[in-house]
């Protein structure tokens, strides 16, 4: 029986781990701490487990855990997040083609998202991964009226990192 | 907002950017943690040994023995202290081999099983250590009183007084029963801690078994 729970965990977070790589690539900087995080995620999934009792989706459940973890080992820790190197994120870039522009915009825009606190990149991560706002308000646990709020703030913070004059 | 929207596309474009982890990997992971206690529990007991080697560095049996005038005992310290050594060093075997073990398994049942018998290793090991000291102990006090020549005055005084009897031996009591208290403390501080946590692992495993 454990077996079994243990395959069913083991096959299933393979198959959703991107998840927690890109949790993990919002909130740290640097492979270790990459590496670090996606285990401390995948530890606490796997103690959370048997409490999962499937009648969400794996992947649902998996994001409100993983968050919730990110969020508070990133409190704990209080890592300072400010100085990111982008050139080690250029990879993440490299298959897509388009114009220099473009390119120039998604850095800054990366480096905006970066300097976000903990809680808002956990909504802008649900709102990147195509997230509608009920599933955003389940999943960190907030309104959906609240969620959009923050939301709307989130985009005016962001908004105010790239462009900080106003012109 | 329209870099938002950039930053979107490029995002869901990224999930096969990330190096994948194996199946294999994922059960290393969820299993790390009782490892790393395995790997403290050998760790502390290599430094243990460590530490008693450099105590007894610093008192010489030798010594004591020549100056008491029984150096045909000496050979019989040389015995036991290589046969204690040898058993240590088995223990410290058989912690590696747990450690080995667990850092390596694969399937809950396996890992509840190997806790257990790490645990009952590490008891093991605890026990002949205090078993050792109360040996060690109760030579002392007999080559003492049966060799040491400086003891000869307390000798006489305990053979014509029962008093003097009862005193010394309520203070070699109370001495014996204190190190064997500070040992016995020493141990449960050293390893009841990652006992403890190991333990906590297993009961959550069985809670997963169940």
């Amino acid at each position: 029986m454990s077996d079994n729970l243990e395959h069913s965990f083991v096959t299933q977070l393979q198959e959703n781990q991107n998840i927690i790589h890109k949790i993990c690539r919002l909130y740290t900087n640097g492979d270790d701490a990459h590496k670090d995080l996606f285990q401390e995620i995948t530890i606490q999934l796997w103690k959370a487990f048997p409490k999962f009792r499937g009648d969400s989706k794996f992947s649902t459940w998996a994001y409100r855990v993983a968050l919730n973890t990110a969020i508070t080992l990133y409190r704990k820790t209080k890592r300072s997040i400010n100085t990111i190197e982008f050139e080690g994120r250029q990879h993440f870039l490299n298959d897509v083609e388009y114009d220099y522009e473009e390119e120039e915009q998604l850095k800054l825009m990366y480096k905006a998202v970066y300097q976000l606190n903990d809680i808002e990149k956990a909504l802008i991560f649900m709102y990147l991964e195509d997230k509608d706002y009920q599933e955003i308000s389940e999943t960190l646990g907030i309104s959906e009226v609240n969620a959009r709020v923050k939301m709307n703030r989130i985009k005016g913070k962001l908004k105010k990192i790239l462009n900080p004059l106003g012109v | 907002m329209k870099e938002l929207d950039l930053l979107k596309k490029d995002w869901q474009k990224s999930d096969n950017s990330f190096e994948q982890v194996s199946k294999i990997e994922i059960y290393k992971m969820i299993h790390k943690k009782s490892s790393s206690i395995v790997k403290w529990i050998l760790i502390i007991s290599i430094l243990e040994v460590l530490l008693w080697t450099c105590v007894s560095a610093y008192y010489d049996s030798d010594e004591y023995l020549k100056k008491i005038k029984h150096v045909e005992l000496i050979a019989y310290f040389k015995v036991l202290n290589y046969f204690n050594y040898a058993v240590i060093l088995i223990f410290i075997y058989l912690f590696y081999k747990n450690y080995i073990r667990i850092s390596t398994t694969a399937s809950t049942k396996q890992l509840m099983q190997d806790i257990l018998k790490t645990r009952k290793t590490v008891q093991y090991y605890v026990w002949y250590n205090l078993a050792m000291l109360v040996f060690g102990l109760i030579i002392g006090f007999i080559i003492a009183f049966a060799y040491n020549p400086e003891m000869d005055a307390l000798k006489n005084q305990i053979n014509g007084n029962s008093k003097v009897m009862a005193i010394t031996i309520a203070i070699l009591s109370i001495f014996s029963i204190a190190l064997f208290g500070l040992l016995w403390l020493f141990y449960r501080v050293l390893y009841g801690i990652l006992l403890r946590r190991l333990y906590a692992n297993y009961k959550e495993l069985k809670k997963i078994d169940l």
